[in-house]
């Protein structure tokens, strides 16, 4: 029987969607409790905060005294000089931070990346830093950083170095954050890179040398773009992690000396716990979210897409 | 049979534990409340109420009382609030005058507590949780210092008057500089830590030089500091700053406590509060201990200001075991009780404890409390207390640390308090 088209009917455009939802419903059925457990842990509280940030809602009152103020925590942040300030010193943290990160797991991956006596106790006992407690983390460098007791300024003085009042200074506690991140997290990133780099085959090295290719030449034209997705899901994960930072930074000024270190997670639990307003607080918690997504976003999709990496690809 | 009276047993035991009664307690952790859970177990064998006590730092016992304590719901029967939070839960507990009367216990009256310090629980003109401790400025000052004959003869020569428990702000400057110039001791032990402590010390340092903070007037809070006078009080803290020791800028509690007890040069001369004396005069944590002086602080060119920071005990309206809580605080703040805490080198609230001759000889700061009482001197107290001794903090420390001008430091302090309150609608 020969096929020929011709104009559906309402009925029939019914009849056709009616079979499509029959279709759809034993899979949606079985996903349900998925999509539920989702929804309960994942989407529900986003939306919770999104709901009080448009509340004038005092933390102690237990949700009896809120008040609707619509987009009002919102407005009072974008003219809040504090909240500036701490998103600006956040976002310094990590543009500083990760960067040296990178470099230091980079770096440490190449030259590991190989096999002599004792490699893989060196590579494990690298990954130390990172399982240290945060808390323990910020306490430590608390302790070394000590101007009278520390090891660092005991090592200054017997090189003839003047005290130095680390954590007293404004620049130096924000650059002891930043150093006390870096100390920590780079073997993170020497983790991730180096599983990126042993995957790529070595045939494809080994041509490259017997084209001729140096050293930078492989580095340039080889390992780095069949790197870039490694390179680029470590960052992302720092980057969602670096702006969470709290308790070592907590334990190690509380934010001081008066807001030099006042990083974005300090200031909203100052906000949160310490004026009670948790309106205000839910507020930039949806900001720091949507930054994370900005984040993400513009990694992802910008650099990690198949379009991107094979156009990157064919380029070389 | 044998089942029959395993069976009884097992009904027994779970009728006793569920008749026994369980109150969550949520305190300060310092040695004070440390010394009363040591006595905890003739309490709960007195009455057969268990006390689940839980003891944090006090920013977190703020924190924790926020979330935990609502007026529909509360985690704690019994929650201690630091002075300047009384306002800020006031009216989530039960006034005093509605607390059951005591079954084992007697209800405490008010008038045991220290004058001084009863005003700590009171908001709206009720007494709205029992103050439990003693807590206000005295000054401590090394005796082994100040009674070394060469020390004595050499500060007399430079400065023209004995050497001794500093009486004045100028004091402690001249003696502190001149042991802090000879590398003897560190002159000063500021405090810089929390912001609820470096509003005490820019309270200290104001109220000594005529001015105070907020008034309460005509129904509204209102900043009301002379600013020549700030300037003056913020100029003169810098001046102490500079024969404190190295990285007093962020000196909290532990740092202060390691200068003094622990580190063998010490410090000259600071303040403490009464609840810590306990680990300042333990010979195993400190070097000190025995070698103290305490007074009252120093006076200022206008005054003498003994900050306050007493905690007080509230029961939340919501608890549903308010006759247990009740009884836990009668049993805490009887006469044998605050004379045992006494006992154990920490400062209770009631003055016949604190006054008790018995302990004249042993205690020599139970003098210097009385003493400081005289001059207590509270901290602002209102709900947007959070908010301005951040302010305060970051500008006061800006200020004695050279980072801003001091002038500057005060016109910012002014400027965003106003704004703090005129947004709160004072």
């Amino acid at each position: 029987m020969r096929y020929s088209p011709k104009p559906a009917t309402e009925g029939a455009r019914t009849a056709t969607r009616r079979r499509g939802a029959r279709r759809l419903a034993a899979p949606l059925f079985f996903l349900a409790p998925s999509l539920l457990v989702v929804f309960a842990v994942l989407v529900f509280p986003i939306l919770f905060s999104l709901f009080v940030s448009t509340f004038d809602w005092p933390l102690s009152a237990g949700g009896g005294d809120r008040r609707f103020i619509g987009m009002g925590n919102y407005v009072e942040l974008s003219v809040s000089p504090e909240f500036w300030n701490s998103l600006k010193l956040q976002l310094g943290f990590i543009f500083i931070a990760l960067p040296v990160e990178l470099l230091f797991g980079y770096v440490a991956a190449l030259l590991l990346n190989r096999e002599f006596f004792g490699a893989r106790v060196v590579r494990t006992l690298l990954l130390l830093p990172v399982f240290f407690l945060p808390i323990i983390s910020g306490m430590t460098w608390r302790f070394m950083l000590q101007p009278r007791y520390g090891p660092l300024n005991a090592l200054l003085l017997k090189l003839g170095a003047p005290e130095v009042t680390w954590l007293s200074d404004p620049t130096f506690a924000y650059l002891a954050v930043v150093a006390q991140d870096i100390w920590r997290m780079w073997p993170f990133m020497f983790m991730i890179l180096y599983a990126g780099l042993t995957n790529i085959p070595n045939e494809l090295l080994e041509a490259a040398q017997i084209d001729g290719a140096g050293f930078w030449r492989k580095q340039r034209s080889l390992i780095v773009p069949l790197m870039t997705p490694t390179i680029l899901t470590a960052l992302l994960l720092r980057i969602i992690d670096a702006l969470r930072i709290f308790s070592e930074v907590y334990v190690m000024t509380e934010g001081g000396p008066g807001d030099a270190t006042q990083l974005f997670s300090l200031f909203t639990n100052r906000v949160a716990f310490g004026y009670g307003k948790v309106g205000l607080a839910s507020a930039m918690a949806i900001f720091l979210l949507a930054l994370s997504i900005l984040f993400a976003t513009t990694l992802v999709r910008k650099n990690m897409s198949l379009d991107v990496l094979e156009e990157k690809a064919g380029g070389r | 049979m044998k089942k029959l009276r395993v069976m009884v047993i097992l009904a027994l035991v779970s009728l006793a534990t569920l008749g026994a009664q369980t109150i969550n307690v949520l305190l300060w952790d310092d040695p004070y409340p440390k010394a009363l859970q040591q006595m905890l177990p003739e309490f709960e064998k007195a009455t057969g109420i268990k006390v689940n006590i839980e003891m944090l730092q006090p920013p977190q016992v703020y924190t924790k009382t926020s979330v935990a304590v609502t007026k529909d719901s509360s985690d704690y029967d019994l929650v201690a609030m630091d002075e300047g939070n009384v306002p800020v839960f006031a009216g989530l507990m039960s006034p005093y005058e509605t607390w059951p009367a005591g079954q084992k216990y007697p209800k405490v009256d008010k008038s045991t507590v220290t004058s001084a310090m009863l005003d700590v629980g009171m908001w709206d003109g009720k007494l709205v949780a029992l103050p439990i401790n003693g807590n206000l400025y005295v000054w401590m000052t090394r005796k082994d210092l100040i009674e070394n004959p060469q020390y004595q003869k050499d500060f007399k020569a430079k400065y023209g008057y004995e050497l001794g428990v500093p009486k004045t702000y100028q004091a402690v400057l001249d003696m502190g500089t001149f042991f802090n110039d000879r590398g003897i001791a560190a002159g000063f032990g500021p405090f810089n830590g929390g912001p609820a402590g470096v509003l005490g010390e820019a309270i200290f340092m104001w109220e000594g030089f005529g001015t105070h903070f907020i008034d309460f007037q005509g129904g509204k809070y209102k900043v009301v500091l002379d600013k020549a006078k700030a300037v003056q009080g913020l100029e003169f803290y810098k001046k102490l700053m500079a024969i404190s020791p190295k990285g007093a800028e962020t000196m909290a509690h532990v740092e202060r406590q390691a200068a003094f007890a622990a580190d063998p040069k010490g410090v000259f001369s600071m303040f403490i509060w009464p609840a810590q004396i306990a680990a300042y005069e333990d010979p195993d944590k400190s070097l000190v201990a025995g070698k103290i002086a305490y007074s009252a602080p120093p006076a200022g060119p206008a005054k003498t200001a003994a900050v306050r920071g007493t905690w007080a005990l509230g029961i939340p309206t919501a608890s549903k075991q308010k006759q247990a809580a009740a009884e836990f605080v009668y049993w805490w703040a009887s006469k044998d009780i605050a004379s045992r805490l006494v006992d154990a080198n920490t400062v209770p609230a009631r003055t016949d404890a604190l006054t008790d001759p018995k302990f004249a000889k042993t205690k020599p700061w139970l003098a210097a409390i009385a003493e400081s009482m005289k001059s207590a001197t509270a901290r602002p107290r209102l709900k947007e207390i959070a908010q301005i001794q951040d302010v305060v903090k970051k500008y006061w420390i800006m200020g004695i640390t050279g980072q801003s001008p001091a002038a500057d430091a005060i016109d910012s302090i002014i400027a965003e308090t106003n704004a703090i309150l005129a947004k709160a609608g004072y």
